[in-house]
């Protein structure tokens, strides 16, 4: 193997790294997103937190794309999400926890799928 | 799913910048130009399209949609029977009572986010399932609630500006911290601008002008006509009036829209 193709690997491999540890928050994500709504001491549920346009301004960019992205599928799964946002399905998971963490969207599992959308009542 | 048609929200940072007629001129231009076209009066707080259309039988208000108490069906007003040509044009209406406005102003974030939805769903509704080419949104100035849920729900922002001092330094903050995070297609309409209307160059170094200032590209430049201040709001320049230089105008900047869709 050349040298320039041993240089060549590493940032593959830093990237690869960085997708691992992005997969790993995401899981510790999904806990603390279980945790909240099973209503766990220390993980009470933020109130109810409506993602009107205002909130949506005061997002910072990277969240408000993602959140944009859901309120015009109306339900996606990362998946999707990462379709039109062009960025990585494993950045957009961990986007889309962290807005149901901050009570913004809902989540459901539907068999091995997970599906995000703006609370039904809030869309009405 | 395919989308066809698009949603054009009429904005401004100050009132009386000309939103609303260039809103009706724009609409009418497009249904002569044979699209089918809606206009939806989205300024609550003063709704002018009930005063142009106040014949027209109103059956549901836009404020029933968004409350949630009607389909958008029901608040269609079919005014294509009073254009020339062969497109459709549609209105729907903000209601103008002292009591509707009052309610909407005093809506919560919950009902701001209904709103929201139900905007977005018109996508559906009207683009994709009943083929209209065009919604166009006319809002309320600055950063309303209604404003900026039109903008989001919106594939391209007209900002109608004037060169009054306070609207350039409004409209140019508007540009970078509303549209821009939003990530909106936007172009100016540069309204009431003093050039020679005969002089090409005068009016390309206006244009040039107007875009180094906002960095936006620019839809349209309307001069300050007389006869556009002396019939005060009370015709349809593109309908009466289409030889007028303000009604070719508006007819330029629908077929700039067009050729930039059909791209």
């Amino acid at each position: 193997m050349t040298k320039q193709e041993v240089l060549g690997r590493k940032p593959l491999r830093v990237l690869e790294k960085i997708r691992e540890n992005l997969e790993k928050l995401n899981e510790k994500m999904e806990i603390i997103i279980e945790l909240q709504k099973r209503g766990r001491k220390g993980f009470q549920p933020l109130p109810d937190a409506p993602l009107d346009v205002m909130t949506l301004l005061s997002m910072p960019d990277h969240l408000r794309k993602t959140a944009m992205t859901v309120c015009r599928l109306g339900r996606a799964t990362a998946d999707e999400v990462s379709q039109q946002t062009h960025r990585a399905r494993a950045v957009e998971s961990g986007y889309l926890n962290q807005l149901v963490i901050m009570s913004h969207l809902k989540k459901e599992r539907v068999g091995r799928k997970a599906y995000f959308y703006v609370e039904k009542e809030n869309q009405g | 799913m395919i989308i066809l048609g698009n949603i054009i929200a009429l904005h401004s940072y100050k009132g009386g910048t000309g939103k609303t007629h260039i809103s009706i001129n724009l609409a009418v231009s497009f249904a002569k130009h044979g699209k089918k076209v809606c206009l939806m009066d989205l300024d609550f707080r003063a709704p002018s399209l009930a005063t142009f259309f106040s014949h027209e039988k109103v059956e549901c208000w836009l404020n029933d949609y968004l409350n949630g108490a009607c389909k958008i069906d029901k608040t269609l007003i079919d005014i294509s029977h009073k254009i020339n040509g062969e497109g459709k044009l549609f209105v729907v209406l903000a209601n103008p009572s002292t009591e509707a406005i009052r309610e909407m102003s005093a809506k919560d974030r919950k009902w701001e986010m209904r709103a929201l939805g139900r905007l977005l769903a018109l996508r559906n509704s009207l683009l994709n399932d009943k083929g209209f080419d065009y919604l166009i949104f006319d809002t309320s100035p600055g950063l309303q609630y209604s404003s900026i849920n039109a903008i989001v729900s919106a594939d391209l922002v007209i900002v109608a500006a004037t060169f009054d001092r306070s609207d350039v330094e409004g409209t140019k903050r508007m540009l970078d911290e509303l549209y821009d995070l939003f990530e909106k297609k936007t172009e100016i309409v540069m309204n009431r601008v003093l050039y020679d209307v005969s002089s090409k160059s005068g009016k390309n170094s206006l244009e040039k002008k107007i875009e180094d200032i906002y960095q936006t590209p620019v839809l349209g430049m309307i001069p300050c006509f007389c006869d556009v201040a002396k019939a005060e709001g009370a015709i349809i320049f593109v309908q009466e009036k289409p030889e007028h230089l303000f009604s070719k105008i508006m007819d330029e900047m629908s077929n700039k829209i067009e050729r930039s869709n059909s791209v």
